[in-house]
């Protein structure tokens, strides 16, 4: 049978972020995967070497909307070391509660993309509702739900008080039920074993071959976790087990990412009781010395790297941000190989692709070619105009 | 190999290639050159266990433009192998052949730093749009862009 070339994306019902994929397939298997990430370039690396650092924090922030922490927090660990500050213990148990509630809501969230995409819509709606319990406690701790502006060069920007520790520990019960419920459910819902097992199979030795990290590396048995290998946070002091699994396909990165669920609700909980007494920052000079780091850091995705270089300036000379996606898109070439297309979308998502979306609506005029931010209000008078009938303003 | 990894273990391998510092607690820097990053990569990967690549960087220091592969392994230690290569027409050897996860770091440095990989065969455009114009590398320090430069889209007309 003749290759077939199949070109799906940028817009694509089956993808969630613009990304262009060609996937040569022979009858109803992939043969080959190219893909093409351009849609989504908005040099924020180039952008990072502008700004000084306290205005460079708030930018790697929205490098993601999911792991916004991760990066922000990658970043300024990186440069206290350069400066050689020691971050208060206190501090550096609010980062790790915060990078913890983190991963829960970004695991929840892929739960319930998963789910979708296996058109198992129940179980989506239901992850979401319980990933809004974590989304309160961070919209209570940090007053945003998304960008949650914590971090400064030299600790925290806001201090946690007695009654949001409360109100998150009393949050948790219900999510660990919640939990065991999700536990239960991938270990026996016939939905979800027939089109999660045995499929993108990546077994050990491609897995570390492929260059392959996060929960998809764990669920093929490689135990790279770099919460353990190079301890940063508060994860030195906290008991908490790495989560693999050997099954290797999107039924153990299910497990793994379960399990991790699990795992870090026990950090959160175990920081919230033991939070130190003391201060939430210190005062971090204005420029850093000429240095470089790699500072790594386990976002939800898996292991982040900034390359940090620093020219005695209060700017950067360079950072140069390594995303987990982009380390996990050659094992998904790899394991794509004599798969059904139909399974595309579920073995793409199971690796949790974030391709950093969040952009701004620019409007093209198509018969004035002008462009232009539309206001809130704006929008509001358009939308009353085009249900009056009157589509042009 | 699960030991942990000391300097002199490293540094004791790496002798013919260059030289091995300790740079804090978990990362040894290697210095070498661009012939024989090859080798390095062979070395660290077959007596220092090294089994994955957690990513290469790129800088651009305004005399030349450095690469620095940073690999580990079970021993959890960070080997840091920096190059550094000329700015006119930089081009070094690929490492995909030894080490797969490279083929998309280095397509992704070809396109943002004009770093030519001799030999990967698939150096097509990632993180730039397919109209970007050729010989425009946005990350070098004296990029800056032409105010009559095309950089690709819907040519449109600013407010």
């Amino acid at each position: 049978m003749p290759e077939v070339v199949v070109s799906i994306g940028p817009h694509h019902p089956a993808l969630k972020e613009p990304v262009n994929f060609k996937v040569v397939i022979e009858g109803e298997k992939i043969v080959r995967l190219e893909l093409d990430l351009s849609y989504n370039h908005r040099g924020v690396e180039k952008a990072a070497e502008q700004r000084d650092f306290i205005r460079v924090l708030p930018l790697l922030e929205r490098v993601c909307g999911i792991c916004s922490h991760a990066h922000s927090t990658a970043f300024a660990k990186g440069i206290e070391e350069i400066m050689q500050l020691e971050v208060p213990p206190r501090a550096q148990y609010i980062r790790t509660i915060i990078a913890e509630l983190e991963r829960m809501h970004s695991h929840l969230l892929w739960l319930g993309v998963a789910a979708h995409v296996i058109g198992f819509n129940t179980l989506f709606m239901w992850t979401w509702r319980d990933r809004e319990a974590v989304q309160d406690t961070v919209e209570e701790m940090s007053g945003n739900r998304v960008h949650y502006g914590m971090n400064e060069v030299g600790g925290v920007r806001r201090d946690l008080t007695p009654a949001q520790v409360t109100a998150a520990l009393e949050r948790l019960p219900n999510l660990e039920e919640r939990i065991k419920k999700y536990v239960d459910m991938v270990n026996s819902e016939e939905t979800m074993l027939i089109r999660f097992r045995g499929v993108g199979k990546l077994s050990k030795e491609e897995a570390l071959r492929y260059g392959t990290v996060g929960p998809t590396a764990r669920a093929s048995g490689v135990d790279y976790d770099t919460r353990k290998d190079d301890p940063y946070l508060a994860y030195a002091d906290v008991p908490w087990n790495v989560v693999t699994d050997t099954n290797g396909d999107v039924y153990g990165r299910t497990r793994v990412r379960i399990g991790e669920l699990w795992e870090s609700l026990k950090i959160v909980r175990y920081c919230l009781e033991n939070l130190p007494e003391g201060p939430i920052r210190v005062t971090a000079p204005r420029n850093a010395p000429t240095g470089e780091i790699l500072s790594r850091y386990e976002a939800p995705r898996g292991e982040l790297a900034h390359f940090i270089r620093t020219n005695g300036t209060d700017k950067v000379e360079r950072v140069d941000i390594r995303t987990p996606t982009l380390a996990n898109w050659t094992s998904v070439a790899i394991c794509l190989v004599n798969q059904n297309l139909a399974d595309l979308p579920v073995i793409v998502a199971a690796i949790d692709p974030c391709l950093s979306c969040t952009s701004r609506i620019t409007l093209l005029d198509s018969q004035t070619k002008k462009t232009g931010v539309m206001s809130f209000d704006e929008l509001i008078r358009r939308n009353r105009s085009r249900d009056q009938g009157l589509v042009r303003p | 190999m699960t030991g942990p990894l000391t300097l002199d273990m490293v540094a004791g391998k790496m002798k013919e290639f260059g030289n091995s510092e300790l740079v804090r607690k978990n990362r040894i820097r290697i210095t070498t050159t661009p012939d024989k990053v090859h080798d390095t990569i062979k070395t660290a990967q077959a007596m220092l266990g090294c089994d994955r690549l957690i990513t290469i960087s790129a800088v651009d220091n305004t005399r030349t433009l450095e690469l620095i592969y940073h690999l580990t392994g079970p021993h959890r230690m960070v080997l840091s192998i920096a190059i550094e290569l000329t700015r006119d027409q930089p081009a070094i050897p690929t490492t995909s052949d030894i080490l797969p996860p490279a083929a998309i770091y280095e397509r992704q440095i070809h396109d943002l730093f004009g770093i030519t990989f001799t030999g990967n065969t698939n150096l097509n455009r990632i993180m730039l749009n397919e109209d970007w114009p050729a010989n425009e590398f946005p990350l070098r320090k004296d990029w800056k862009p032409g105010p009559d430069t095309f950089y690709g889209g819907i040519k449109v007309e600013r407010t």
